[in-house]
């Protein structure tokens, strides 16, 4: 866990002495999680606070003025005004880049608290944690946000625990259908990718609705910078969930797209992927022919 | 206070009577009730408690997180008022316990800090006149639907009290100096960290320990509530909820579920 602030909270120590078990199961996923020969131990959590800022590469008055050179790796691609026209309201230049500064303080808070979830589930004397719910939201108003995650952590009577426990997003009949498929949860994966976008003349024209003369086009037209913007995002999520896998694989991933406005021109695409690796563990074994059903209601 | 139901409203008698003869009310769906009668149970009415409580105020200091002691027991006290209250409600009936418990907390425009605590729930009997209460001697509570009541029975774990913790807690505004500090970067912020971290294991230690208190094996369905109630964005209320369950039987006559393919559209 290494720069964690301090040791885990006292509190915790004397509620994981308890004998008894906590879990945020609903009762069908309890159920399902004693059908698979799983003991619920505790609640584990972890939580990290961080500062947060959505300062933009080179502060603002880089934009519009020329292409921005010193990059901080990652993608960035520039848009040059086609009207050869120079003014103070029309952006000449615009430019897309991958904010690899907001990429890396996201994981760096999720991981603090995915790996404080984990030494709690460890300290329970856990073998995996199931069912994990991650919340990113702001605290109040003070700039900070706040990376919580939670899950229920298990452990296998009379087996020995890994050094690691594993971690899933699954729960009940969902888990219980997977590990039928021969696949053991290994962890959750979670990435972000974080694409800015400074509009040039074109894209403002054309979000704007007043593609008119200058936009060359009163038709239905695709808006290339925001589209491109919105490709690279998810396409970066997705490789760099794919450097979380080494050779396992990837199921039940969602990618949930966040769109927001600065000021005029000035957005952020952001895009996050959640997913479960697995790893192979048995053959597939043959599902039960489902039965068919109508409701009569 | 089991026992004594002095101070239950008059009017709460006559309808308790009349539950008693036989009729009875619940807020159940008819599936819920097909299936708590399928576990063996019966249910007796409709009971709650409420609880007006004036929570107080307490000074904060500006540059501080810390919890605040006196909200924290205030807004135990009133739930647990509330609670009891149901539980003295089911006790007059009879009941082995109450199902589908609802805790909710309404503010009103007359009472300033003052805040209305409310707890309602549906009272249920063992047809096989086996006293089903807690170890408390208690009706048991659960904020369990019918469907949960019953899968949680079929795994031979059965409710023995709605648990819950409750934690106030401040936290500190962040000096001009703290946040020049640390201006244009995204970092930790250690305390702020450990202080939430800290407040909510409060909320689920004091949860912890009324399970403790009622024997049982473990708490399902926990639920972790943030809230800043009338108190401004920077004090926090965070309260645990779950249903406290005691392992009575290893037998589980839950049947493997049913792959099913549904034909609706």
């Amino acid at each position: 866990m290494g720069d964690r602030p301090a040791d885990l909270p006292e509190a915790l120590g004397r509620r994981i002495s308890d004998g008894s078990f906590t879990s945020g199961l609903s009762v069908a996923e309890f159920a399902a999680c004693l059908e698979l020969g799983l003991e619920p131990v505790g609640l584990a959590q972890g939580f990290c606070a961080m500062q947060w800022s959505t300062y933009a590469m080179g502060g603002a008055f880089a934009r519009g003025i020329a292409p921005y050179g010193g990059g901080q790796g990652g993608y960035v691609e520039n848009y040059q005004c086609p009207h050869g026209m120079v003014s103070g309201e029309h952006r000449a230049w615009g430019q897309n880049y991958q904010q690899t500064w907001i990429e890396d303080a996201w994981l760096k808070g999720f991981s603090s608290a995915y790996s404080r979830m984990l030494e709690e589930a460890q300290a329970l004397g856990a073998h995996g944690v199931i069912g994990v719910v991650d919340t990113v939201g702001h605290l109040s108003d003070l700039g900070i946000i706040e990376f919580h995650l939670r899950g229920t952590a298990v452990s296998v009577p009379g087996a020995t625990a890994p050094p690691t426990p594993w971690s899933t997003y699954l729960a009940g009949q969902r888990l219980v259908k997977v590990i039928e498929a021969g696949f053991a949860p290994v962890a959750i994966v979670a990435a972000v990718a974080s694409v800015r976008v400074w509009a040039y003349c074109m894209t403002e024209y054309l979000m704007g609705g007043t593609a008119g003369f200058f936009g060359g086009a009163s038709d239905p037209v695709e808006i290339a910078q925001i589209v491109a913007a919105q490709l690279t995002a998810r396409e970066i999520v997705r490789s760099s969930a794919r450097t979380q896998l080494h050779g396992d694989s990837l199921h039940g991933a969602s990618v949930s797209v966040l769109e927001r406005e600065f000021e005029k021109g000035d957005l952020e695409i952001q895009a996050l992927l959640r997913g479960n690796r697995l790893r192979r563990f048995k053959e597939f074994d043959a599902l039960a022919v489902p039965r068919a059903t109508v409701r009569l209601s | 206070m089991s026992n004594d139901t002095s101070d239950l409203p008059q009017a709460t008698g006559r309808r308790l009577e009349e539950l008693e003869k036989g009729l009875f009310t619940s807020d159940l769906s008819v599936n819920e009730f097909l299936l708590i009668k399928e576990v063996g149970f019966h249910p007796l009415g409709l009971v709650m408690g409420s609880s007006i409580y004036h929570t107080g105020i307490q000074t904060r200091k500006w540059s501080q997180s810390q919890e605040l002691t006196k909200l924290t027991e205030a807004m135990y006290n009133a739930r647990e008022l509330a609670m009891t209250r149901m539980e003295e409600e089911a006790a007059q009936l009879g009941a082995d316990g109450v199902v589908g418990v609802r805790l909710d907390v309404n503010y009103y425009e007359w009472g300033k800090d003052a805040a209305e605590f409310i707890a309602v729930g549906t009272a249920v009997k063992a047809e096989d006149g086996v006293s089903r209460r807690n170890k408390l001697g208690k009706p048991f509570t659960s904020d369990l639907s019918g469907q949960d009541f019953w899968t949680l029975v079929q795994t031979g774990y059965f409710p023995q009290g709605l648990v819950m913790g409750t934690c106030v807690y401040h936290i500190a505004h962040r000096g001009l100096g703290q946040t020049l500090g640390s201006a244009g970067q995204n970092v930790e912020l250690p305390n702020f960290t450990q202080a939430l971290y800290e407040a909510r294991e409060l909320a689920m230690t004091r949860m912890q320990d009324e399970a403790t208190a009622l024997d049982a094996t473990g708490i399902v369905g926990v639920r972790l509530e943030e809230k800043s109630h009338q108190w401004g964005s920077h004090t926090i209320e965070f309260l645990s909820l779950g249903t406290a369950v005691v392992k009575a039987s290893d037998v589980v006559s839950l049947d493997r579920p049913l792959t099913i393919v549904s034909l609706d559209n």
